[in-house]
């Protein structure tokens, strides 16, 4: 504890949030480096304090690259049609929010900025829940023409003081591709609304940036039945 | 009819649950369908108010422009798009140009007041003392002109949301505005002269007539509200705001002030329920006070 009596408490809430946000990326299959997520609490404070001890989250922006294996994932299968499909997925560009109060003005500009920079999605972290009108473009951002193709999408910093998915209670979950879904549904005879759901606003769906029409497979752990996996449809 | 037994029963004839539950079906459909008719008109006014306030976020269109004088045009637009506004919507408004560092009323072009410090907490000098407010209540319009105006904006939009509204939705918000003259060719601006009762009205204008019964009906009930006496000057009166606000010029040394006199006197230079102490002998009776528009603030 020595070490963290020198830095603000602000800070070591940052740093966890950053861990978080690092950690998610990774999950999600985006290029990280383990270091990256592993970052101590004094190499965060070395690159982040500001001269009064507080953290400056104006410099702690990043983006990140999607692995092979997540181009793969976001890839449908190839059909007569659409010989050569593209992955629905790309570059991140992930912006920690210093306002007090994040509106309509921020979350556009934000939007703005990852159609200049050519960034394919976003996740913008804020202090505090932003506005209800804000909040109501962000539910249509899908189908808005001025945000970027992937969306964008709004974390709360105290929703990623801790990393739920790594408490021992909740479960793996790891997202099908469009191919593994389709073997699944076959393999079962099923239509996809057979399965049963899980929304996107839960909070694991949301730690994984799952959306509608995705299948996630969970493995639980029991102690009758070894492990055992289960599929659900986000809605 | 009678409840179905749950057990088999061979003499039920084929087609009689047909004929019984074809209506049923159809009643159901039909409750569907509207049910699925008010979300689907729900869904398009919440975006109308989104767009409506993304819009005036960036509203007056002229840097320069006078909110006591708003241009025919800009004012027009406004008084469109506020028809969907429920008093929460336009709350949103507010805190959206607020957030974007702006007056609180759509029709200025002013940065939003700042406070004299971060601190969340400000005391500030009144008429009734030294008051604690909140550093967000202190930062929400440029001017407590700005709130007035915006505020008499707001007491005459619908609680009841636009796609919920049966008797058609009303198109007749007015503003405070100095330059009636400019807009009421151009606005639905309501003449005095054209309240008075009319024979054989057509049925449309009796419409119209109980429009605006209700509304200042609405009007009063919110004047009572504020503790103005009936009979009195509204404060709300779009009449007294034809005066000038005469600015505290110290042209003398101070002299104690005066005993009481009879106020209601001067309630024509009421401002917010406030009479600048200019023009006022000092009173005791004040019974609302020059922040009762901050109940009106969001959140
Ligand atoms: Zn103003």
């Amino acid at each position: 504890m020595d070490e963290r009596s020198n830095v603000s408490p602000n800070m070591i809430k940052m740093w966890r949030v950053y861990r978080t946000v690092k950690e998610m990326c990774m999950d999600r299959g985006y290029e990280m480096l383990k270091e990256d997520t592993d970052i101590s609490l004094d190499e965060f404070a070395a690159r982040f304090a500001k001269e009064d001890g507080e953290p400056d989250r104006g410099r702690m922006h990043f983006s990140c690259q999607p692995t092979e294996a997540m181009l793969v994932k976001y890839t449908d299968s190839p059909t007569p049609k659409n010989p050569n499909p593209v992955p629905q997925i790309g570059t991140i560009w992930i912006e920690f929010n210093s306002d007090d109060a994040v509106g309509l003005k921020q979350l556009r500009d934000y939007m703005q900025h990852l159609v200049n920079g050519s960034f394919y999605s976003g996740i913008m972290v804020v202090q505090k829940p932003m506005t209800g009108m804000a909040l109501r473009l962000l539910r249509g951002s899908a189908s808005i023409e001025e945000g970027p193709k992937g969306g964008v999408e709004v974390f709360v910093e105290q929703d990623l003081l801790v990393n739920i998915t790594k408490h021992e209670l909740v479960p793996k979950h790891v997202l099908l591709s469009k191919e593994e879904k389709a073997q699944l549904l076959q393999r079962y005879r099923l239509k996809e609304t057979q399965l049963p759901r899980i929304q996107v606003t839960d909070p694991v769906a949301k730690y994984l940036g799952l959306r509608r029409g995705q299948v996630v497979k969970i493995i639980r752990k029991s102690e009758t039945a070894g492990r055992y996996a289960s599929y659900r449809w986000a809605i | 009819m009678t409840p179905k037994s749950i057990l088999k029963n061979s003499t039920v004839s084929t087609n009689e649950p047909s004929a019984t539950s074809k209506p049923y079906t159809q009643r159901h459909r039909d409750v569907a369908l509207q049910h699925a008719s008010i979300i689907e008109e729900q869904k398009r006014v919440e975006k109308e108010v989104l767009d409506a306030i993304m819009t005036l976020m960036d509203f007056p269109t002229s840097p320069t422009a006078d909110p006591m004088r708003p241009s025919p045009s800009d004012a027009l637009f406004f008084q469109g798009l506020m028809v969907n506004f429920q008093p929460s919507d336009y709350d949103s408004l507010i805190e959206e140009r607020n957030i974007a560092d702006r007056c609180g009323y759509a029709l200025c072009p002013r940065p939003k007041k700042k406070a004299p410090s971060k601190a969340r907490k400000h005391f500030i000098e009144t008429d009734k003392g030294v008051e604690i407010v909140d550093r967000r209540t202190l930062e929400v319009w440029c001017s407590d002109d700005c709130a007035r105006r915006a505020l008499y904006v707001k007491v005459q939009l619908s609680e009841e949301p636009a796609w919920m509204r049966r008797g058609g939705v009303n198109d007749k918000i007015e503003l405070l505005v100095e330059n009636a003259e400019d807009h009421h060719k151009a606005l639905p601006l309501r003449l005095k002269q054209e309240a008075a009762p009319k024979p054989a009205k057509s049925e449309e204008e009796e419409d119209v007539a109980s429009a605006w019964a209700a509304r200042d009906d609405a009007l009063a009930d919110l004047a009572l509200e504020r503790g103005e006496k009936p009979g009195r000057l509204s404060k709300a009166n779009k009449d007294l705001l034809r005066t000038h606000i005469q600015e505290r010029v110290q042209t003398a040394p101070s002299v104690p002030p005066e005993p009481p006199t009879q106020l209601s006197g001067q309630s024509h230079m009421a401002i917010e329920g406030h009479i600048p102490r200019a023009d006022r002998p000092k009173d005791e009776d004040e019974e609302d006070d020059g922040t009762d528009w901050d109940k009106h603030l969001p959140g």
